[in-house]
């Protein structure tokens, strides 16, 4: 399966060329909340995408997709418009047919939060100001009916999936994975299946995630392994590092059309990059046994060695326990002398979104020719075996490995090849 | 050859009972699980009512049930499914690393009370919401365990914890099409040699304020609170909308030579796996069911088989106008002159909807009645309508002989179709 169009959107850069340039360049998008005003919360650090407008990523004559922003929460809005950016990247329907039963969509898409807008006038009319306390009768006879109609479907996660499928015309399998910050690269590999078993040409795969917002970032404020330490800017976010001290929330997508290959040399394509390799399972406890064994199962069905691997894109993004407990899988694997390359330091956690974003970073390395560095690695914890990349080198070696995971245990790893015709 | 996959062990708490037999029995009964809503105070929403799991407690399913007890319902349904289904499977001995978990799951119970009083806090005029003064409020009113129980792949990795279950951990949330999807491709991963076993299924509850106020908003739940045991009536001419329910369902799925090996029972073989999109609308299924029609054919054909060897189809019927007459079309369009002589029946009309968990219960019914001889009925049907014109087994169970091949679809908001072929080993 090859990767045949890309579309990105992130903290750093609204396409993929934008997006690159920033990587090598050392851009962070890690910077203080801009969206609202949040002087009490421990975090107030962000990876945003500043100054989105989804109308501007759509055709100007198609009204219909303009208008249809209206019903779709930012998530929504990102998924859907870096959809239409990767498949006007492939070439779009003027580039040869995709039997639209045999096109699918696979999608990584977690919890959606409603906009506070949306239930003002129904809080308004059933609350009196006390915590926790809701007019439950008013709520029914009144407050329900302030709500808009369509609500619940601006915010359900297999939206992107639906709108992109009504945008491509792509009729065939139709997914979307909920699995946390692993979401969107089991939805990849989960669509790499579906090709092998003949059952589609082409597919959208994409993530998307959006928690800059008020009640989003509430939430996540109570659980999420977030930094304090906002006095560190953009260097906050520290993978790896010594002294890391958590993650910053991120947000973006990404959207890769996938095809077939012999699919994609018929319809006469650039090609990116191949995806060669997938595997995934669940770390239970983080001893890291489980990921050293979907490493080397991703790297058996790539069939290839360790050494043969240029860099492994790793999952750390500062986080205490999770980046020694991937470092530990990867340095039982490789040993310590492939490079690991960790993106959040510039994007933050991107969520369902991370693992395609992140993923985009090193099918452009290869395309291209240069890994970026990591960033904010000047300091690097010894007792974790790895050696973390930290300026732009030439690419050494055709193969790439993403490893994405969640705090719960849900991992997945990726083997990605440059296209070498 | 492709490596073939069955069923060996099953679980499910439903509205109308805390097991897969107990469910059953219920079904061929025809009872109803829907009653007022009890989970909050609904006397005054447009819908009072919903098909509620009853006088649940975890601690009959698992130890030290209290772990757990920060969790949504949706975990706790489905800790307790498992560990049916894993009993049943006789799990014992079997080695872990190669088994997975793939489910339908939606998020836990969002926390209405503090999203709707903290807004109110921060809006003076019902339109402008102070996003500082919300956050503000909020935070100091959430419990940070339960909004972490709340993100949808918790469910799916609770399982693996507690069942060291150390394969691919997937979780999918394709509304009403989920954990039908689930097991398609829990099965195709077993398929592949991704894993030797999977515990597939799904658990979800929308029975929640915000899950309420939502289907209300969409005119998609049926009203009819004056008789609420009347309320879900698919294929009925006087049908207006679906009733929620809650539950789980879990399915062992196992590599048929692992099964053999170590001398499983075997419910049934997994043979028949349809998915497409319908690339129409947000809501609204395509009118001549494209997808949906298409989907069923793929699951057929998949099986190996004809559409006349389909000896029972249930069917997703929710209920709606939409669903039930385009689900009959298609139906008509992947079975053909079968689609009158084969029994179409909907368990919603009892159970409700119990959307991304939907699909495995009605799977595991469809396999009971294959096994047993025995189809449950779609009640509360009355009225015939012209536009949905196959046998619908109205109102009582019905014995039926020598049913080798069953078909369960599901359909979910947004245009993701399923459909399943379950068979009797040959």
């Amino acid at each position: 399966m090859v990767f045949t169009g890309l579309g990105v959107l992130s903290p750093v850069g609204s396409d993929p060329a934008a997006f690159y340039a920033a990587l090598l360049a050392g851009v962070s998008g890690v910077r203080p909340i801009a969206a609202f005003a949040v002087p009490t919360l421990p975090c107030r650090l962000a990876g945003e995408v500043q100054g989105y407008d989804g109308k501007k990523f759509l055709p100007a004559g198609n009204r219909d997709a303009r208008k249809g922003l209206n019903k779709m929460a930012r998530t929504v809005q990102f998924g859907f418009t870096t959809a239409v950016k990767a498949w006007e990247d492939a070439g779009g329907p003027l580039k040869g047919q995709i039997d639209p039963f045999r096109f699918g969509v696979e999608y990584g898409c977690v919890m959606v939060a409603t906009e506070t807008e949306d239930l003002a006038a129904g809080a308004k009319a059933t609350t009196t100001g006390r915590p926790h306390s809701v007019d439950y009768a008013a709520w029914g006879t009144t407050g329900l009916g302030l709500v808009p109609p369509q609500w619940m479907l601006k915010y359900l996660p297999n939206m992107p999936a639906c709108h992109a499928s009504i945008y491509a015309d792509a009729q065939g399998p139709n997914n979307t994975i909920t699995a946390g910050d692993a979401a969107s690269l089991l939805a990849l590999g989960e669509a790499f299946r579906i090709v092998q078993r003949d059952l589609a040409d082409a597919f959208l795969v994409g993530g998307c995630d959006s928690r800059i917002n008020p009640v989003s970032y509430s939430r996540h404020t109570t659980f999420q392994e977030l930094t304090r330490r906002n006095d560190l800017g953009d260097a906050a976010v520290q993978p790896f590092g010594l002294n890391r001290s958590g993650t910053v929330l991120g947000e973006g997508a990404a959207v890769f059309v996938a095809e077939e290959l012999t699919a994609a040399q018929k319809r006469g394509v650039r090609i990116d990059g191949e995806l060669v390799g997938f595997a995934s399972g669940f770390d239970r406890g983080l001893t890291g046994t489980v990921l050293a064994s979907v490493l080397r199962s991703a790297l058996k069905e790539a069939g290839i060695a360790p050494a043969d691997v240029d860099h492994v894109n790793a999952n750390a993004g500062g986080f205490a326990r999770l980046d020694a407990w991937e470092a530990k899988a990867i340095h039982a694997v490789f040993g310590g002398t492939t490079d690991v390359y960790a993106p959040k330091a510039q994007l933050g956690a991107t969520g369902a979104a991370s693992g395609l974003l992140e993923l985009a970073a090193s099918v452009l390395a290869l395309k291209h020719g240069t890994l970026p560095g990591t960033r904010n690695a000047a300091e690097v914890d010894p007792a974790l075996g790895v050696r973390v990349v930290t300026a732009p080198r030439p690419v050494a070696k055709p193969y790439a490995v993403k490893i994405n995971a969640t705090p719960m245990g849900q991992c997945a790893a990726a083997v990605v090849r440059r296209w070498d015709s | 050859m492709r490596r073939r996959v069955v069923m060996t062990g099953m679980g499910a708490v439903t509205p109308v009972g805390h097991s897969v037999a107990a469910t059953f029995a219920a079904l061929l009964e025809g009872t109803s699980g829907v009653d007022r809503i009890t989970h909050f105070d609904a006397r005054t929403f447009p819908t009072t009512f919903a098909a509620e799991v009853k006088n649940f407690d975890l601690a009959e399913f698992v130890p030290d049930a209290a772990r757990f007890k920060k969790c949504g319902s949706n975990t706790r349904f489905a800790l307790a499914a498992a560990q049916m289904a894993l009993a049943d499977a006789d799990f014992r001995g079997v080695d872990r690393g190669r088994v997975g978990v793939y489910l339908g799951a939606g998020e836990g119970s969002e926390d209405f009370d503090t999203v709707i009083s903290g807004v109110g806090m921060a809006t003076t005029d019902g339109r402008a919401v102070d996003h500082g003064a919300f956050a503000r409020a909020a935070v100091a009113m959430l419990d940070g365990e339960r909004e972490a129980e709340l993100e949808m792949n918790t469910s799916a990795g609770h399982l693996a914890d507690e069942f060291e279950l150390l394969g691919p951990n997937y979780t999918c949330l394709t509304a009403c099409a989920a954990s039908a999807q689930a097991l398609g491709e829990a099965a195709a991963m077993i398929r592949h040699g991704d894993a030797d076993a999977m515990l597939a299924g799904g658990a979800h509850s929308m029975i929640h304020p915000f899950g309420v106020t939502g289907f209300n908003l969409l005119t998609a739940l049926s009203t009819h609170n004056a008789d609420p045991k009347k309320a879900s009536r698919p294929f009925d001419l006087t049908r207006t909308g679906f009733v929620l329910g809650e539950g789980a369902g879990m399915i062992v799925l196992e590599e048929y030579e692992h099964a053999r090996k170590r001398g499983a029972t075997i419910y049934a073989e997994l043979t028949g796996y349809g998915t497409t999109g319908d690339a129409y609308r947000m809501t609204d299924p395509h009118p001549a069911a494209r997808g949906a029609g298409k989907c069923m054919a793929a699951a057929i054909a998949d099986a190996g088989i004809r559409p006349d060897q389909i000896g029972y189809v249930n069917a997703h019927g929710t209920s709606t106008q939409a669903n039930d007459e385009s689900e009959t079309t298609g139906i008509k369009m992947a079975l053909g002159a079968a689609a009158y002589t084969t029994p179409v029946s909907s368990i919603k009309s009892m159970l409700g909807h119990l959307i991304a968990a939907g699909g495995v219960v009605e799977l595991m019914v469809a396999v009971l009645a294959m096994r047993q001889g025995v189809v449950p009925p779609t009640i509360n049907y009355e009225t015939p309508d012209p536009a949905c014109d196959l046998d619908y087994v109205p109102n009582f169970a019905r014995q039926v002989a020598g049913v080798r091949h069953v078909l369960s679809n599901s359909f979910g908001f947004g245009g993701q179709n399923i459909a399943l072929v379950a068979s009797k080993m040959a």
